[in-house]
Parts: C-alpha cells; sequence; structure tokens
C-alpha cells in the first residue's frame, strides 16, 4: 500500500515539477498582461527601431557563432592530431572555464585589457589607425567568441575522438589523400554536430544580456533581450516589452525546438577519448598546430592577466575584507541554487525518460522544450513580470533574495536536463528492461541508479554551480544593498570605472568558478577512469597489440 | 514534530515582530547615488531625525525613472511616505498618474531664478546641464552644441530613457535644432564613443580618458576643485543656452503621516539642509544666503532654455522614439 502511493507519487513528482517551473513563467506574463491593459504592441512590428534591433540580434548572434565555429575547428582538429600538445588537459579545463565564467568577469578583463585605457590598446589602435573602440559590435563579437569559441573546441574535439580507429586504418590502407579523408572520415563525423552545435551557441548570443548592456554602448547596438530589458525598466512600456519578448520567444524558441529535433550533440558530456590509432600530423603541419595552440593558449588567458595586472598596478591599498560577505552570499546562493536545480532537472527527466522509452519522439521533444524553455524565456521578461506581480503582494525590499534564489535556480535547470539526460538514458537502454523484469523500484531501483550516475551528479552540481553565481539580470531587478553578491559588486565597481577593485573581486569569482570546476571535472574523469578500467580488463590484450601498431605507424 | 512545529512558530513570531519594530515613521523612496556614503542622505537622516524624534528609511532605486515606476506598479500600496528625485521633467508624469498630493507649504526662500510656485512638489537643488571637458587636453573648447555637434570631438552622453541628464540633451537638442532634431542626432552617433545607462558611468569613464567630452553639469567642476582639488575639468557655455534641471521631492497620496512628510519637505528647504546638499549632490542651492565653498562662484552661469514639464510630459514619448530610431543607425 505504502509503497504504492510512493511509486504514484514519485510518478506525480515529475510532473509537479513541471507544473512548478511553468507556474513562474506563468505568473511572470500574468503580471505583464495584468498591468498592461491593451496587451503587445504590434504597432511596432513596423517600427524601423523594432527592424534595425532585430536585424542587430541576429547579426551578432550569427556572426558570433560563425566566428566561434570557424576558430574553433583548426584548433580541436590540432589537439586531435597533435596527441603530444603539453598541457593538454589544463587547456581543455581551461575552454570549460572560459564558457561558463560569469560575464562580468570577462568584461573587466576585455576592459582592463582593451577599454580606453587597457593595456593594449595604444598598440591596437596604431594598428588600426586610431579607430579602435571597444563599445559596441567590437567588444560584443569579442566576447562572444570568448565565451563560446572554447565551449566549441571542446565539442568539436569530443566528436572527432568519436571516429572510429578502423575509418582511420582503412583510410590508411586506402592511401586516402589528405582531402579525401577530411571529405569521407572527418566531415560527415562533424556536419549534424556542427549544425547543432551552431544552432546553440547562436541561441546564447541572441539571449545575450550583460555583455550588450555593458559592451554595447548604446542604440546602434541593442539587442531584443536588452531592448526588453529597456522598454521596463527605462520607458515601463509594458506593451513594446510584450511585443519584443514574443519576438524573442518566437525566434529562439522556434530555433531551439527545431535544434532539438534535427542535431544530436549532447552539447555538456565530458568524454573525452581513450588513445587510439590516429593519422597524426608531422613536419610543417605539427609545427602550424603547435602555433596554433599556443596562440589560443595566450588569447584565452591575456584577459585574465589583464585582471592580475590591473589589480597589481593599482595604487589604492584593496580591501579584501570587503568581498568576505558578498563572497559567502553569493556562495550560499550558488549551493542553494545548484542543489534544488539538480533535484528538479532529475524531477523533470523522469517524464522524458518515460517518453523516450515509449518512443514517442514529437510528445517527448514538446515535453522536453517545457523543461527547458527558461533557457529560451528572457530572463528579464521573467524576473520583471514576476517583479509587477509580487510588488503588491509581498515585501520585495525585505524578502527579494528569495526570489533572486528561485529565479537563479530556474535559470539553471536546463543545463541540468541536458547534462543529467545522456547518462540516464543510457542508464534506461542498460537496465530498464532488467529493472522491470525485476519489478525493481523506489529506493533498491535508487540505489542501482546511484552509482551509475553519481558522477554525472557531481560534475552538474558543479556546473549549475558555476551558472548560477555569475548572475546579474535577476539580482537588477529583485537584489538590494544588503545582500550584495560577487558578480553585483563587480557591476557596480565596473559601472563606475573602477577597475582594479572590479578586477580583484572578479579575480575572487574566477578562483572560486575555476576550483569548483576543477573539483568536479576530476570526479567524472576519475569515475570515467574507473568505469573504462573495468570496461577495457578485458580488452587490455589487444589495446597493447592497437599501441604496438601505433608505434609502427609513426 | 511538536517541537519543530514551535521553534517554526516562534521563529515566524519574531521575524514579523522584528519586521513590524522595522517599519519607519517615513518612508522616502530615492536614487541611490543620494544614499550612497558620500552622499546628502546619510547626513540630512542624522539631522532630521534629531529634529523630529522619529525614525526615516530610504529606500534606494536606480535612478529617478525607478522610482516613478515602482509608484506605478504600487499604486495606493505603495510604502512610500515621500519621494525624493524626480525632476521638473518628468514631474508632470508623476502628477497625471496621481499618485502625489499638495503639500500646503509656504515656500518663501526660494531662489527667484527657480521661478518656482507649483503645489505639489518641492525642489531641493537644481542645475545646469553641460558639457565637461579637461582644459589640459582641450585648449580650444567648442562654444555651442551646433559646433559640438558638427566636430568630430569624442562624446559620452547618457541614455536618455535611463537617466536625467540623457533626458537632458534630449530636450537642448530639441529646443536648439527642433525638427531637424533626427539628423543633429545622427550626425552626434558619428562620433559618440558610448551611451551609458546612468550618469556615473559616463563621467567615469571620461575621468579615464574616455573622451574628449561627457555630458555632465555646470556645478561638476566644483566637485573636482572641492574634493581633489583639480582645476582642468571645465563646463564649456554654449551660446545657445542651457537646459535646467530642477530635482524635486513630494508626498505621496499613500502617506499615512502627511505631517511628517510636510516637516520633511520643509526641512529639505531649510539652510540646514541646503548647505548640505551642494557638496555632497554637487548641484546648486535652491534658497538665497547658503554659505558655500568659493569654488562654486566661479561656475558658469548659463542662460536659461528648455520647456514646460507639461510640454515636456505631452512630447516625452514622440522625442524618446525620434532619438532612438536615428541613433540605432
Amino acid at each position: 500500500m505504502i509503497k504504492e502511493l510512493l511509486t504514484r507519487f514519485s510518478d506525480l513528482s515529475g510532473w509537479l515539477a513541471y507544473l512548478l517551473i511553468s507556474l513562474i513563467t506563468l505568473l511572470s506574463f500574468y503580471g505583464l498582461i495584468g498591468f498592461s491593459e491593451g496587451g503587445p504592441d504590434w504597432q511596432l512590428l513596423s517600427d524601423s527601431y523594432f527592424h534595425s534591433i532585430l536585424s542587430f540580434s541576429v547579426k551578432q548572434a550569427l556572426l558570433s557563432a560563425v566566428l566561434s565555429l570557424l576558430i574553433a575547428w583548426p584548433i580541436a582538429r590540432a589537439l586531435y592530431y597533435v596527441p603530444s600538445l603539453p598541457f593538454k588537459n589544463s587547456f581543455l579545463s581551461l575552454c570549460m572555464l572560459c564558457f561558463v565564467m560569469p560575464t562580468l568577469v570577462l568584461i573587466t578583463g576585455l576592459v582592463g585589457l582593451l577599454g580606453n585605457n587597457g593595456f593594449i590598446t595604444s598598440l591596437l589602435d596604431q594598428l588600426l589607425f586610431g579607430s579602435w573602440n571597444l563599445y559596441g559590435l567590437n567588444g560584443i563579437l569579442l566576447a562572444h567568441v570568448y565565451l563560446n569559441m572554447p565551449f566549441a573546441i571542446r565539442i568539436i574535439y569530443q566528436q572527432l575522438n568519436h571516429i572510429p580507429d578502423t575509418s582511420w586504418q582503412l583510410a590508411a590502407q586506402l592511401k586516402m589523400s589528405p582531402w579525401q579523408k577530411f571529405k569521407i572520415i572527418e566531415w560527415p563525423s562533424l556536419s549534424a554536430h556542427m549544425l547543432s552545435l551552431f544552432g546553440f551557441v547562436f541561441v546564447l548570443c541572441f539571449n545575450s544580456f550583460a555583455i550588450v548592456l555593458a559592451l554595447g554602448g548604446g542604440p546602434q547596438a541593442t539587442t531584443l533581450e536588452v531592448a526588453i530589458y529597456q522598454s521596463l525598466k527605462y520607458d515601463f512600456n509594458i506593451p513594446e516589452a510584450l511585443t519584443l519578448a514574443w519576438t524573442q520567444l518566437i525566434v529562439a524558441g522556434g530555433l531551439y525546438l527545431l535544434l532539438n529535433r534535427l542535431g544530436k550533440t549532447n552539447w555538456l558530456s565530458a568524454d573525452t577519448g581513450a588513445s587510439q590509432w590516429l593519422p597524426k600530423a608531422a613536419g610543417l603541419k605539427k609545427q602550424l598546430w603547435r602555433v596554433l595552440y599556443a596562440i589560443c593558449w595566450l588569447c584565452l588567458l591575456m584577459p585574465l592577466l589583464a585582471l592580475l595586472l590591473s589589480v597589481l598596478q593599482s595604487e589604492q591599498s584593496l580591501q579584501w575584507q570587503q568581498l568576505l560577505q558578498p563572497t559567502l552570499i553569493t556562495l550560499g546562493l550558488g549551493l542553494f541554487s545548484a542543489t534544488v536545480g539538480l533535484a528538479l532537472g532529475w524531477l523533470l527527466l523522469r517524464p522524458i525518460r518515460k517518453l523516450h522509452l515509449q518512443g514517442s519522439k514529437s510528445r517527448k521533444a514538446m515535453v522536453e522544450w517545457l523543461a527547458s524553455h527558461s533557457l529560451v524565456a528572457p530572463a528579464i521578461v521573467v524576473s520583471v513580470g514576476l517583479f509587477i506581480f509580487l510588488l503588491p503582494r509581498f515585501d520585495i525590499d525585505r524578502w527579494g533574495m528569495i526570489v533572486v534564489v528561485i529565479l537563479n535556480t530556474s535559470v539553471v535547470i536546463p543545463f541540468a536536463i541536458q547534462k543529467l539526460k545522456p547518462r540516464l538514458f543510457q542508464f534506461d537502454a542498460q537496465y530498464h528492461s532488467l529493472a522491470r523484469s525485476l519489478k525493481l523500484s523506489g529506493w533498491p531501483l535508487w540505489k542501482i541508479q546511484w552509482p551509475f550516475v553519481r558522477p554525472v551528479f557531481l560534475s552538474t552540481f558543479g556546473l549549475l554551480f558555476v551558472l548560477a553565481i555569475g548572475d546579474v539580470a535577476i539580482f537588477s531587478i529583485f537584489g538590494n544593498q544588503q545582500w550584495q553578491t560577487l558578480p553585483w559588486l563587480i557591476y557596480s565597481y565596473a559601472g563606475s570605472y573602477r577597475i582594479a577593485e572590479a578586477s580583484m573581486a572578479s579575480l575572487v569569482l574566477l578562483a572560486i568558478c575555476s576550483l569548483i570546476l576543477w573539483s568536479s571535472e576530476k570526479f567524472q574523469t576519475e569515475a570515467a577512469k574507473g568505469q573504462a578500467s573495468e570496461r577495457n580488463s578485458k580488452k587490455e590484450h589487444e589495446q597493447v597489440k592497437t599501441k604496438e601498431r601505433n608505434h609502427v605507424a609513426d | 514534530m511538536k517541537n519543530l512545529l514551535s521553534v517554526v512558530i516562534f521563529l515566524i513570531c519574531t521575524v514579523s515582530l522584528t519586521n513590524q519594530a522595522r517599519a519607519a515613521d517615513l518612508t522616502i523612496y530615492t536614487y541611490d547615488s543620494f544614499v550612497s556614503e558620500w552622499g546628502a542622505g546619510p547626513q540630512l537622516e542624522k539631522i532630521f531625525e534629531k529634529q523630529c524624534d522619529c525614525d526615516i528609511e530610504f529606500i534606494a532605486e536606480e535612478d529617478g525613472v525607478s522610482i516613478v515606476n515602482r509608484l506605478r506598479i504600487e499604486k495606493q500600496r505603495t510604502k512610500a511616505d515621500v519621494i525624493l528625485g524626480v525632476d521638473d521633467a518628468l514631474l508632470e508624469v508623476v502628477r497625471s498618474a496621481g499618485m502625489v498630493q499638495d503639500h500646503q507649504l509656504q515656500l518663501s526662500g526660494l531662489k527667484a531664478e527657480l521661478n518656482w510656485n507649483d503645489t505639489a512638489f518641492v525642489p531641493y537643488d537644481y542645475g545646469y546641464f553641460s558639457f565637461i571637458y579637461d582644459s589640459s587636453k582641450i585648449k580650444q573648447p567648442v562654444t555651442s552644441l551646433k559646433e559640438l555637434i558638427n566636430s568630430n570631438a569624442s562624446v559620452i552622453y547618457q541614455d536618455p530613457r535611463t537617466s536625467t541628464p540623457g533626458q537632458g540633451l534630449l530636450l537642448w537638442i530639441k529646443k536648439v535644432y527642433g525638427d531637424q532634431s533626427a539628423q543633429a542626432w545622427k550626425q552626434l552617433a558619428g562620433h559618440t564613443v558610448t551611451v551609458t545607462k546612468g550618469w556615473w558611468e559616463a563621467y567615469s569613464m571620461f575621468l579615464e580618458g574616455g573622451s574628449d567630452y561627457v555630458l555632465s553639469y555646470n556645478t561638476s567642476p566644483a566637485y573636482h576643485l572641492v574634493a581633489e582639488n583639480k582645476s582642468q575639468y571645465k563646463a564649456a557655455p554654449f551660446s545657445e543656452g542651457h537646459i535646467a534641471q530642477v530635482e524635486v521631492a513630494a508626498i505621496t497620496k499613500a502617506t499615512k503621516n502627511k505631517k511628517l512628510a510636510q516637516q520633511f519637505l520643509a526641512f529639505l528647504t531649510s539652510v540646514e539642509a541646503q548647505k548640505i546638499i551642494p557638496v555632497t549632490n554637487w548641484m546648486q542651492p535652491v534658497v538665497d544666503g547658503v554659505e558655500l565653498p568659493k569654488a562654486f562662484d566661479d561656475l558658469i552661469q548659463p542662460q536659461r532654455i528648455g520647456f514646460s514639464s507639461q510640454q515636456v510630459a505631452d512630447n516625452r514619448k514622440s522625442w524618446l522614439r525620434e532619438w532612438r530610431s536615428a541613433a540605432a543607425k
């Protein structure tokens, strides 16, 4: 009886999670729509201002995505074809750090490096005949490429590693030319993933907020997301904001739905392939790859070094203890959001897994879209809508932090889902029928599941933690001075151009993020190693043989 | 279980009790730089609380526009007894939304040049929007708005939707250019470094060497002279005249403590408060006979031009639209 109830409840809990996350979005739209009598302002669609921001949003996202992928590709190939590159694992970790780095850390670094008084601004100014200006499209593209290119490197590298050894062996036997190898082996293994990777980066850049707000430099470089914020925060023009929000939702959401169906990238998994048989680069080509790799290291490190230099160069005595309270608040916030986000992500995945097992693809896609809709629903719209809904009902000056935490959690949920999904699907594929035939459910089932998913759980937790502590958009609406978070502190310092202080706070935030990521990646690779050794113990003999062959081929 | 329950109840009670104890006698919505540690707020609070033997609380929004927006959402349920930090260009918007009531005060000592006879809003400081430059770098500053816009000197200004100086420039260009404003904005966009969200972002970027000119107030040079002993920052007087900004405070309709609110507004225009505001908020006092640092004597005294609050309220939306369409290209 109790057992049955428990199963019922656990079935229900998944849908309850859906109710919860939908409720947040619904209440916020209720707040917005309830406040404006007329509904969306469709006249805006024929306004030239609307056209210019829409086209700018698309243009910058398109350029950012194309540049990120174009630069990432050769570097991923360098990693793949020159396995002897030094510090390769550190490089891959740095790539992950760049991707999830709180945007304000990057903005501070870029301003320190390339702003009006940046460390290399005068050099760049001479190269460009005095026309360098960080603010505008330049800065937006730089920041977007910096954040997304390393991520693309990881994905492309991972895909290249999935090319089976036998393909290369065959190519060698058939004496294929480099072009043939590329066309017949490399490209087909990448093409489908390139498309969904492109789409994902596009959506991220399309929805970008803090970067455009900080580096945009006025109406010439405004995206939809920022325009929504402006029409709500500046003009308080809710009909206009609603029109912009729907446009945003349709463009980004539609694209995301499309890609979900077309593509198949597990965009957050961190599988790294073991050593394999592959055509190694040699001679000049190898040197070229090495140089490229070194340049990439340098470029990724430069904004971070600029932070350090700003702190070292500053004449004022910097007060570290001022950072203590914001740091603790930030950590508490991240801890909560990551824990709850992980739990909700797991619950939200239950119906998805069920539908996946049943094989109903379109329903699965719909449910999945709903589960990760906060990725495309503008965080600013949800925040402001909820703000309007809550303000008359709730003492926001006192309890606003609670809303910050809740909204932060809802923002990280899509990442939890994407990261947990492949592993849970794998579990289902391997053990579902067995568990069913043994009639396992509830606690006993969980006991089997836990060791299987634990490493992914831990690394997901780390990822969510890092993502949750970077927010400024939500804090800008609900936060208050007594509960300042580290990113908000950076924002206020950077806003008043106190770069040394901003850099110092950024360094602390960066150190926290690196520590979390480093430990969570460590968990994951250790677990992966453990599993691999288990699986591979039988194949060991074969592997030794392969290695011998590899050496001969060298 | 019972223990847990009683602990929870105890917690709820203490939290709600302390909340009640913390509710101030007078709640004032203002913008954040006013209540920052170097702003006027903390000093005024100390003096006024001694006078009234009461507890006042400032709640800080980002800027004047945010104060208005918050009142619009909260309507009659607002906590604010007083709003402080809206300016003369915005006040008609506040009045027409029915958010404030008449102050019923006799404001006798106000400067004649303000020509103030509003029944709801009380001015507490004022200044003229001006472009500030570094005279150690620029030897021959521009002498008119038209000259600035025709030049290719780099400029930083603020978004007219969020910040009151930005809105000041909007009025300034409209007054000087009239129907040709869109063209002027486009020309200005050609040599604009960046349009910032607020005054502070723009001004600090300028101080870091970000541009030749920055939009600020004619009173800004006084700050550098008094606080930093630097004399190179100057305001450029423009031959077309300057737009003034008068910052005002008012009593909300929802207040339950009108007497105290009136007392506070009267205090704002007292010599005691007026002595503090110019050297913290860096604007001019609104009453005569306030002793000020000598730096204030050397400020440019421009000719005042502009629109009435009613004209601004009627046209603000369409002027903003014109600006954003022109500046977006």
